[in-house]
């Protein structure tokens, strides 16, 4: 097992990565040059990146829409990655997409997402299927939230992963809310990793505040997806900071949420960096600027790019 | 040349597939040592093993989503639903992903996939097995939607749908499992979207799908004996739709008549019917008419079920409607 040692700068990289990239996407959304709704990763940052580093570039991932983190640590190129957001020919769907919702490149093992919240467990099931059947090794994580567990295709994909032992590692971000609906108002227990009983799989919950457990559950899990013992399900629990959408008032939230605002994950891995003696605040503020100079540069270059005409429209619908 | 039944031409084309590419699979419930519920699968288990036929939990939307994610990741899934009417049950996988993924992701993956399923009234199966839902995905623009009529095509397009990069919906009927036709020895391929004319004629075009393409072709016989020379066009499916084929007929005979066992609300003379009058209404020399089920709902009795089915009387009589 890798520990802090290995991994931890490394991760942090990867998160303040995300995060820069997340300020830019949120520059050009103020500026008014992305015309998209976005769903902001602040806060999840540990389960982003905990869970994307111990995979490798062969194996699969299906994301969430709160996803820039995890999508930049998995090998999607960061020009791409804003030329979707800008909607223009340099983005990884050619200017199709707007926002990081359809970001695709399956040269490191991003399949997509999908629209309907919940459409990626049978497809992560069915690419676990066809790892196991070409013997390639391949393991796939699939994200998701707390809100979309309650999607009736969990269940028929986690029963069938379970049944077959594919290769599957179900990460549910759980931040407590499915939008404005609080997880005690939708779901009758208050530990989603208790179902994975149900399906004869581990259940793992972990602390998503805190990178490198996050990383520990994933790699265990991984590890087993790859010797053939089947899936697991790891609830990480997490802190949504943001809204759930840009400009979302957050009315909904309680005065109990104050508390669990202050677990930074960036803070809490930079801190235990230090304490381990492997960076100082000076090395982690450069990696954080080095990061925001890399997204600069691609947005830089995102921005350069055309937008599509209308031709576009009717590309990529048949092979 | 040989003569094989419908069940026989679609199970032989699977075990040509699967001989030639290691790639092809075939999942579904009751599909591995059952042979499927229609029997249509029976000896692939024997043949090709567990890991190439396989039985799946009682999950449609898992066995559509699966083989969507089985497709983008580099395997050809061809994928049974016991009943065409399920794909109620797994739409949001056919309509949304497999339809879809490839266009959403910037047409950067494939989506190499075929869904089997059977369609059409035999038996009293009732309102739920009886389905002709064909027309629901004549706006699934990044899909095929395929229905055979005799055991040649049901060959021929079955093995082009496993090697066509797009997903497919191959729609089978129930009632043409058992009919016998002549199927060519060797290899055969029938082109996806190409009309077939199995009958020509110079006065009345008829337009017909699934199972009702015989009955078009025996009432056409008939119609022969009073002298008037009908065209049968089957579309052998309704997504990509050979219009080209269905307009040149109709600019040479005037008249059409459009037939199909799904209801006329929503069914794929709606739009064939659309397409017509906006292309050609000068042409025509009468109204263009549709024989199809009724405004209803299969019912469970055999009795009722045989009242719904368009016969050859029905189809006869709309010909000679548009001939007066």
């Amino acid at each position: 097992m890798a520990t802090i040692d290995d991994v931890g700068l490394s991760m942090y990289r990867e998160m303040v990565r995300g995060q820069a990239a997340e300020q830019w996407i949120l520059r050009l959304i103020d500026g008014g040059e992305a015309l998209v709704l976005y769903h902001s990763a602040r806060g999840q940052e540990g389960v982003a990146v905990g869970s994307i580093a111990p995979l490798r570039r062969s194996d699969y991932m299906f994301y969430v829409h709160r996803g820039v983190g995890q999508l930049l640590a998995k090998g999607i190129d960061p020009v791409e990655l804003f030329g979707d957001v800008l909607a223009n020919t340099a983005g990884s769907t050619r200017g199709l997409g707007a926002g990081i919702v359809h970001v695709v490149d399956p040269s490191v093992g991003v399949l997509g997402q999908s629209g309907t919240v919940g459409g990626t467990f049978p497809l992560a099931a069915g690419a676990a299927l066809s790892a196991k059947y070409r013997d390639s090794g391949q393991v796939v994580l699939c994200m998701f939230g707390d809100g979309t567990a309650n999607r009736g295709t969990f269940h028929e994909s986690a029963n069938a992963a379970g049944a077959w032992k594919l290769p599957v590692v179900w990460l549910c971000e759980n931040n407590g809310y499915a939008v404005s609906v609080p997880q005690s108002a939708s779901t009758p227990v208050a530990d989603l990793a208790t179902r994975a009983a149900g399906y004869g799989m581990p259940g793992v919950i972990v602390d998503g505040q805190d990178a490198i457990a996050v990383y520990e559950a994933v790699d265990t899990a991984v590890r087993r997806a790859r010797e053939g013992e089947g899936p697991t399900f790891i609830e990480a629990k997490t802190v949504r900071f943001r809204g759930h959408f840009e400009g979302d008032p957050q009315s909904y939230r309680g005065d109990a949420d104050t508390a669990a605002l202050e677990r930074d994950p960036i803070t809490l891995l930079a801190d235990r960096l230090i304490e381990a003696g492997l960076a100082t605040d000076a090395s982690l503020a450069a990696l954080a600027a080095e990061a925001d100079r890399e997204m600069e540069r691609a947005v830089d270059v995102a921005r350069a790019a055309p937008v599509p005409d209308r031709s576009r429209l009717f590309e990529g619908i048949l092979a | 040349m040989r003569e094989l039944t419908f069940t026989q031409a679609i199970n032989e084309a699977l075990v040509e597939e699967m001989e030639r590419d290691s790639s092809v699979f075939v999942m579904g419930e009751d599909v591995a040592a059952f042979g499927g519920v229609f029997g249509v699968t029976k000896g692939l288990h024997e043949t090709f093993g567990d890991r190439r036929v396989f039985d799946t939990p009682l999950s449609e939307t898992l066995i559509v989503g699966a083989a969507v994610g089985a497709a983008i990741t580099g395997l050809r899934p061809v994928a049974e639903l016991q009943y065409s009417d399920f794909l109620g049950i797994a739409m949001d996988e056919m309509y949304n992903k497999a339809a879809k993924w490839k266009f959403m992701h910037g047409g950067r993956l494939n989506v190499p996939m075929v869904v089997r399923a059977p369609e059409g009234a035999k038996g009293g199966a009732g309102a739920e097995h009886s389905q002709s839902p064909g027309g629901l995905f004549q706006s699934a623009f990044g899909m095929y939607v395929l229905m055979p009529t005799n055991p040649a095509d049901a060959k021929g397009l079955l093995k082009s749908a496993i090697r066509d990069d797009n997903p497919v919906l191959f729609l089978e009927h129930k009632a043409l499992y058992s009919k016998r036709g002549p199927v060519p020895d060797g290899e055969h391929l029938v082109p996806i979207g190409v009309a077939a004319t199995p009958r020509r004629g110079d006065d009345v075009t008829i337009v017909a799908w699934g199972n009702l393409v015989p009955r078009s072709l025996q009432a056409a016989d008939a119609l022969a004996d009073e002298g008037i020379d009908v065209e049968v066009i089957d579309p052998r499916g309704i997504r990509p739709l050979d219009i080209d084929t269905i307009l040149a007929s109709v600019e040479k005979t005037g008249r059409l008549v459009l037939v199909h066992e799904a209801p006329g609300a929503g069914g794929p003379g709606a739009e064939v019917a659309a397409v017509v009058a906006d292309r050609m209404i000068d042409v025509l020399e009468a109204p263009v008419l549709r024989v199809t089920t009724p405004d209803t709902y299969f019912p469970q009795s055999v009795h009722l079920e045989r009242l719904m089915l368009p016969g050859v009387t029905e189809i006869a009589d709309a010909v000679r409607k548009v001939m007066r």
